[in-house]
């Protein structure tokens, strides 16, 4: 394992294998193990700015011990550094078809749940200070706040916390998908793309409870007001 | 076992329910507001969505009293058959349903008598001379002597279809409010009411300068109403309360805070969203000024609501909205006004709902209402004591006792879990449907230290056996999320 300053914070399944198969248990991907490395010091300058987080080492978990999500520890599916890459634009797009891939990949609804919750543990608690007002994302059945700020490269770094464990689940997710991203590209995402997504909020897209949608549309309004501030 | 007895049970109906002689006398409010159509057909089509509902009363009687190996058969098993959503699965689980404080399900009965409606006289209402509007224009009109005689209002003409409560309290702020309240004014209410209970008066004060006073829950968190007693003065013209809380599940005494408030000449609009739907609630009784309900919440279809208000307050009330249907002559520049009811019902309102929700009221008196009401009681206690169970549970609202009866709801939190979180579980486990949120009562919840709760609420077709499927279910969820932690 290559140390490196730049620790993903929300790392999604990964495996060795990049065969997803419909086999009956849950189906890994190897999300970013396919990805060109980003160049060294793009990412130290970024992520010595904008990344204390909690280091979640390696694991190159078998589907079986990542099927039982009620341990955590074990089935942190964790990429390794050298692995990571920071999403950059067409990133965005693959990123959201292998995480509605992997919630598509579980049919039961407790795996999904089970899979949310092990990526709400991924993502590192925001500080007392983050949970202001301001950044609360508005319309959610929980309490849920997003922080963003653009990068020295003029990519969207977003944070992002909630009391509910689901909706942490979703926040990580949509940080995996989205943070680092070019600002065109976050605001591109549509909401309609995350349908697939809906673990317990089936089809609901526009539903004011539908956290996955409150959520992007706050990381797109805030990003639309960071490029507009910095213009 | 159960599954035997509600065989039997529906089966009796089934084959009672033909053989009835008369079904409109046996309805209680049948005999008082017989359908005023015109013709034979009519008539007929009209008693044809409302058959049902007779039919339960009487076979759910017939069956307890004929046969004493079914007498345990509870309102809520005889019931369910009346309600086709309730037999389904959800996320490959039974449904049990326990939001009926936001929406209940509707009964075989009320969607006849849509479908009735529209396959045969929709029309519009009023303005027509033709056979099908003035057959609509009598189902509208016979609608409203329903929910009249529902909650025994002097007059049909009392009744103003809205299309919510929500609705109904704007057209009180807005019509009665703005032509009525001063600067230094008061209006009391309490911090549990309802979000479409305070913001309506929200907005009015800001235009009138009136002042919003609020009543605090007291040590059994029920809304003081010792406080409410002491906070009205000559400075207040109206009270705005729940009879029944969507939250605390506690009982507001209306009676009494009506003396109270007609004491200091104060007017009362009574939020009857929670009280209507599970308990007989009659307007000259409590001798409330203004009092609203939804029809969604009592079997009836989305998009209709009421507004009670006595007729000598409505007749001196100018219009909310402006359109047809309200006035009486337009010039070019001004129009004078319709009578109420129809002085606040602008444009073509839901007529179809309209019946729809007459249909709910039959079948709701066709079960009767104290009976609905003594159920859902034995219900209520059974809820709570049976959550009661849970580790770290809290729940919120009053104890009950002796004389403090809850309605059958229960609003609660789980030490360290996040009320969504055992909501998404419970759908996606179990297939149990509660409510979580702050229930558009972000005040009451501020007030008691949180941010969301979740809620089970109940109606007559649930049973034990859904509280029990619930609290199970409910086990099954805190310890899911425990071991995660
Ligand atoms: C106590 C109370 N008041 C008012 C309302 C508002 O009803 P509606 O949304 O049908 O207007 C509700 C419904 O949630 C309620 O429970």
């Amino acid at each position: 394992m290559i140390s490196s300053p730049f620790i993903p914070r929300v790392p999604l399944s990964s495996s060795s294998s990049s065969s997803s198969s419909s086999s009956s248990g849950p189906v890994m991907l190897p999300y970013l193990s396919n990805y060109p490395r980003p160049k060294r010091n793009d990412f130290k300058s970024r992520n010595l700015a904008f990344m204390p987080l909690k280091c979640i080492h390696n694991s190159r978990f078998d589907s079986s011990s990542e099927s039982d999500a009620r341990l955590p520890s074990f089935s942190a599916s964790c990429l390794t550094a050298t692995e990571a890459t920071l999403a950059s634009s067409d990133l965005v797009a693959d990123r959201l078809r292998r995480v509605v891939a992997e919630f598509r990949s579980l049919p039961e609804p407790i795996d999904r749940v089970k899979r949310l919750l092990h990526y709400a543990a991924l993502l590192s608690p925001l500080g007392d200070s983050a949970r202001a007002p301001e950044n609360r994302v508005t319309g959610c059945t929980t309490q849920v706040w997003v922080e963003a700020e653009l990068d020295k490269l003029g990519r969207v770094r977003f944070r992002a916390d909630s009391d509910s464990e689901i909706s942490k689940g979703f926040c990580s997710c949509l940080i995996y998908m989205l943070d680092g991203a070019e600002p065109e590209e976050v605001v591109k995402v549509k909401s309609e793309d995350l349908a697939d997504l809906n673990v317990g909020l089936h089809g609901k897209a526009h539903s004011r409870v539908n956290t996955w949608h409150n959520v992007l549309i706050a990381m797109q309004k805030r990003t639309t007001a960071l490029l507009a501030g910095s213009e | 076992m159960p599954s035997t007895l509600l065989q039997l049970c529906c089966s009796a109906m089934e084959t009672l329910a033909p053989k009835l002689p008369s079904l409109k006398v046996l309805n209680p409010s049948s005999s008082s507001s017989s359908p005023s159509c015109s013709t034979a057909r009519s008539s007929s089509s009209l008693r044809a969505g409302l058959r049902r509902p007779f039919s339960l009363s009487i076979s759910a009687s017939a069956v307890r009293e004929g046969d004493p190996a079914v007498g345990s058969v509870s309102l809520g098993h005889v019931t369910r058959t009346d309600f086709p959503i309730l037999h389904q699965e959800v996320n490959g689980s039974k449904l049990v349903y326990l939001d009926n404080a936001a929406t209940s399900q509707k009964p075989t009965a009320v969607l006849k008598a849509l479908q009735n409606y529209y396959e045969a006289y929709n029309s519009n209402v009023h303005r027509g001379i033709h056979f099908l509007s003035s057959k609509a224009t009598d189902a509208y009109e016979l609608a409203r002597k329903k929910v009249a005689a529902f909650i025994n209002a002097s007059e049909s003409t009392e009744i103003v279809f809205t299309k919510n409560a929500t609705e109904a309290i704007n057209l009180v702020a807005y019509s009665w409010g703005l032509s009525t309240l001063k600067p230094e004014d008061e209006v009391v209410l309490t911090i549990a009411e309802h979000h479409s209970a305070i913001v309506p008066w929200q907005l009015v004060a800001q235009k009138t300068g009136a002042v919003l006073k609020f009543v605090n829950l007291d040590e059994t968190e029920s809304p003081d109403i010792e406080k409410l007693r002491q906070m009205l003065s000559r400075k207040t013209k109206i009270v705005v309360v729940h009879h029944v809380s969507n939250m605390l599940a506690s009982v507001l005494p209306i009676e009494e805070i009506v003396l109270w408030a007609h004491d200091v000449g104060a007017k009362v609009l009574v939020d009857a969203c929670q009280s209507v739907p599970h308990m007989a609630v009659n307007v000259q009784d409590l001798d409330a000024d203004f009092l609203v309900a939804s029809s969604h919440k009592m079997c009836g279809p989305t998009g209709m609501g009421f507004l009670y208000g006595k007729r000598e307050l409505l007749s001196a009330m100018p219009p909310f909205l402006g359109g047809g249907e309200m006035i009486s002559d337009v010039f070019l520049d001004h129009s004078t006004y319709a009578e109420p009811p129809s002085r606040f019902e602008a444009g073509t309102p839901a007529i179809g709902e309209a019946i729809g929700l007459g249909a709910a009221i039959d079948y709701l008196s066709g079960i009767g209402m104290q009976k609905i009401h003594e159920y859902e009681l034995e219900l209520a206690k059974y809820l709570y004591e049976n959550l009661l169970s849970v580790p770290n549970i809290r729940i919120y609202g009053p104890v009950p006792s002796g004389n403090t009866n809850r309605a059958a709801l229960c609003s609660f939190n789980v030490e360290n879990i996040h009320p969504t979180d055992i909501a998404t579980f419970l759908d996606q486990q179990h297939g149990v449907a509660i409510r979580s949120g702050h229930h558009c009562a972000q005040p009451l919840h501020r007030y008691l230290g949180v941010n969301a709760s979740a809620r089970a609420s109940l109606y007559f077709y649930n049973t034990k056996e859904d509280v029990d499927d619930f609290v199970r279910a409910l086990n099954d969820t805190v310890s899911f999320f425990t071991s995660f932690k």
